[in-house]
C-alpha cells in the first residue's frame, strides 16, 4: 500500500487546525502548554514525513529540532513557571467566554481563508497554503484576545509554528539556517515569558493585571 | 409505484413508529446496567404509552388549540421524516423526494418549534423556563444541523441522503476524508445534545438541569403520550441517520424487495444496538456539564461542522 503525500499533509494540517481551535477555547494554562506541544509534535511528524519522502537530511534535522525544542524543551520550561500553582493558573476572563472564543476562532478561520484566497493564493502552488496562513492568524488572535503572559507566549509559539509549517510546505529546499533563526526567536520569546513570570511571582497572583500584559 | 414499493414505504414508517419505543427501552435498560441497577423492562415504554393513552387529558386555563395540536403536528413531522431518510433501504423509496436532507432538518425544526410554542402557550413558569432554555441552546444546535447538511452536500454534490449513503459505502477515500470525519464528530455531539444524553442532559425531571421534559410539563394523558412517542421517534431517526449515512453506511441490501427490506431492518437494529451500547458506556464515564456550559459543548459541535466545510473548501475530498 502506498501512502499519498497529499493525504498525509492534509491529515496533519487538519490536526494542526483542530489544535489551534482547541487552544482558542481553553482557559487553563497547563492544557494550553500541552496543546501547543502537541501541535509542535504534529509539525515535527509532518517534517519527518517530508524528510523521508524527499530523502533530505536537512529536513530530518529540522524535524528533530522541532520535536525536541518545541514539543519538549519549551513546554517543559513553560510548565516549570506554573509548577507551584498548576491547577489554578487560568485566564478567568477567557473561562467565561469559551463559546465566544470558539465561535470567534471559527469566524476568524473563515475570514482568514477568504483573505488568503483573495490575496496570497496565487503565490502558493497549492490550496493547502491557506492552512499555515490560518494558523498564523489564529496565533495573532490569541495574542490579541488573551491577557495572561504565558498564554500570549503560547500564541506567539503558534505563530512561529505557522511560519515553520509554511516553510515546510513550500520552501523546504531553503537552507537550514532559516529554521534555526526561527527557533532562536522562539527561545527569545520564552526568555521574555520567564522574566515576566518572575515578575509575577514578585508582584502577586497570576491574574494580577499590569505585569501580566505584553503591551506596546 | 408498485405494490412492493408501497409496502416498503409502510414498512419503513412502521419500523420507526413501532421500534422506537423498544430502542428507548433497551437504552434505558443498558444505562441501568452501567449503573449496577436492574432497570425497567425493555418494553416499559410501550406500557407507559398505553398508560398515557388511557389517562385523562387536562388543559391549562387559557391555553389555545395550539396546545392540543402541537403533539400531533410534531408527530406528523417525525412520521414524514421517517419515510424520506435512508432507514431500511439504500435506495430512495417513492415518497423520499418529498424533501431533501435540508428539508428533513427543517422538519426537525418544525417539530421543535411547535413543541416550544405549545410550552409557552401553557402559561406555566416551568414550561416557559424549559422553552427559554431550549431556545438558548437551539440557537447553536440548529445552525450545527444545517452546517452538517451543508458538509454532506458538498462531499456528494447533492443534498440527497441516499446518494451520501451510497458514496460513503462505496468510496473509502470519501469515508476517511477529513471532511467526513469532522462532520461525523459534529453530528455525534449534536445527537448527544438533541437526545438529552450526558454530558449535556441527565434524562429525567431533575429541575436544575432539565431541558426537554420541562417543555411538556403541562401536557398530560394522551397528549403527553404523543410527546413521549415523538421523543423516541426523534431519537430513533437521528440514530438511524447517523449509523446509516455517517458512521456505518455499509451492508444495506439493495434488492427492492420486502425480504431485502426485512434484512435491512435487522441490520439497522444491530447497528442501533451498537450505538446504544456506545452511548451507555459514554454516559457511564462522563459527568454532566453545568447548564451554562452546554453552550460551550454546542459551540464545539458547531465549530467542527464549520471546520468540515472549511477543510473541504481548502483540501477537497481526495
Amino acid at each position: 500500500m502506498t501512502i499519498d503525500s497529499g493525504e498525509v499533509i492534509a491529515l496533519v494540517g487538519v490536526g494542526i487546525l483542530l489544535t489551534a481551535l482547541y487552544l482558542q477555547s481553553e482557559s487553563f494554562v497547563a492544557p494550553l502548554i500541552r496543546g501547543v506541544a502537541f501541535q509542535s509534535l504534529l509539525l515535527g511528524v509532518l517534517l519527518g514525513w517530508l524528510a523521508w519522502t524527499d530523502r533530505s537530511v536537512d529536513l530530518a534535522v529540522v524535524a528533530g529540532l522541532v520535536v525536541v525544542i518545541r514539543a519538549a524543551i519549551i513546554p517543559y520550561v513553560l510548565t516549570r513557571q506554573i509548577r507551584a500553582f498548576r491547577w489554578k493558573v487560568r485566564e478567568l476572563h477567557a473561562a467565561h467566554r469559551v463559546t465566544g472564543h470558539a465561535l470567534g476562532a471559527v469566524a476568524v478561520t473563515v475570514i482568514a481563508w477568504i483573505v488568503f484566497e483573495e490575496t496570497l493564493a496565487p503565490l502558493f502552488p497549492s490550496a493547502a497554503g491557506a492552512l499555515p496562513f490560518v494558523l498564523l492568524v489564529q496565533g495573532l488572535l490569541m495574542l490579541a484576545t488573551r491577557q495572561n503572559t504565558l498564554v500570549q507566549v503560547i500564541g506567539y509559539l503558534e505563530e512561529e509554528n505557522a511560519i515553520v509549517y509554511a516553510a515546510a510546505l513550500f520552501a523546504r529546499g531553503f537552507p537550514l539556517f532559516v529554521e534555526v533563526v526561527v527557533f532562536l526567536d522562539v527561545l527569545g520569546v520564552t526568555l521574555v515569558g520567564i522574566i515576566l513570570s518572575i515578575q509575577r511571582d514578585v508582584t502577586g497572583t497570576p491574574e494580577s493585571a499590569h505585569p501580566e500584559e505584553l503591551t506596546g | 409505484m408498485t405494490w412492493t414499493a408501497d409496502a416498503i414505504v409502510v414498512l419503513q414508517a412502521a419500523t420507526v413508529l413501532l421500534l422506537s419505543p423498544l430502542l428507548a427501552g433497551i437504552a434505558g435498560r443498558a444505562k441501568a446496567w452501567t449503573e449496577s441497577r436492574r432497570g425497567p423492562s425493555i418494553v416499559q415504554p410501550y406500557r407507559d404509552l398505553a398508560k398515557y393513552l388511557r389517562k385523562e387529558t387536562l388543559v391549562p386555563r387559557g391555553a389555545s388549540r395550539l396546545f392540543l395540536a402541537a403533539p400531533f403536528v410534531a408527530f406528523g413531522a417525525y412520521l414524514l421524516i421517517s419515510v424520506v431518510v435512508p432507514i431500511i433501504t439504500p435506495y430512495p423509496i417513492p415518497v423520499a423526494p418529498t424533501v431533501d436532507f435540508l428539508g428533513g432538518g427543517l422538519l426537525f425544526g418544525l417539530a421543535g418549534i411547535v413543541t416550544l410554542v405549545a410550552a409557552l402557550d401553557a402559561g406555566s413558569d416551568y414550561t416557559a423556563l424549559g422553552a427559554s432554555r431550549s431556545v438558548s441552546f437551539a440557537a447553536l444546535a440548529e445552525p450545527t444541523l444545517i452546517m452538517v447538511f451543508f458538509a454532506v452536500a458538498v462531499i456528494t454534490g447533492t443534498n440527497n441522503p441516499y446518494v451520501t449513503n451510497n458514496l460513503l459505502a462505496a468510496s473509502s477515500n470519501a469515508y476517511l476524508s477529513a471532511t467526513h470525519l469532522l462532520v461525523t464528530a459534529a453530528f455525534f455531539l449534536l445527537i448527544l445534545a438533541e437526545t438529552g444524553k450526558l454530558p449535556v442532559e441527565s434524562a429525567g425531571l431533575m429541575e436544575l438541569g432539565m431541558l426537554e421534559d420541562a417543555r411538556t410539563f403541562e401536557h398530560s394523558g394522551p397528549l403527553l403520550g404523543v410527546f413521549r412517542w415523538n421523543g423516541w421517534m426523534k431519537q430513533f431517526l437521528l440514530y438511524s441517520v447517523f449509523v446509516n449515512v455517517f458512521l456505518l453506511p455499509w451492508g444495506l441490501d439493495a434488492a427492492p424487495t420486502l425480504a431485502g427490506a426485512g434484512l435491512n431492518i435487522a441490520l439497522l437494529f444491530g447497528k442501533l444496538l451498537l450505538m446504544v451500547g456506545v452511548l451507555a458506556g459514554l454516559e457511564a464515564t462522563v459527568a454532566k456539564v453545568r447548564l451554562f456550559k452546554i453552550r460551550d459543548f454546542l459551540a464545539l459541535s458547531f465549530s467542527l461542522a464549520v471546520l468540515s466545510v472549511f477543510v473541504f473548501a481548502v483540501l477537497g475530498v481526495p
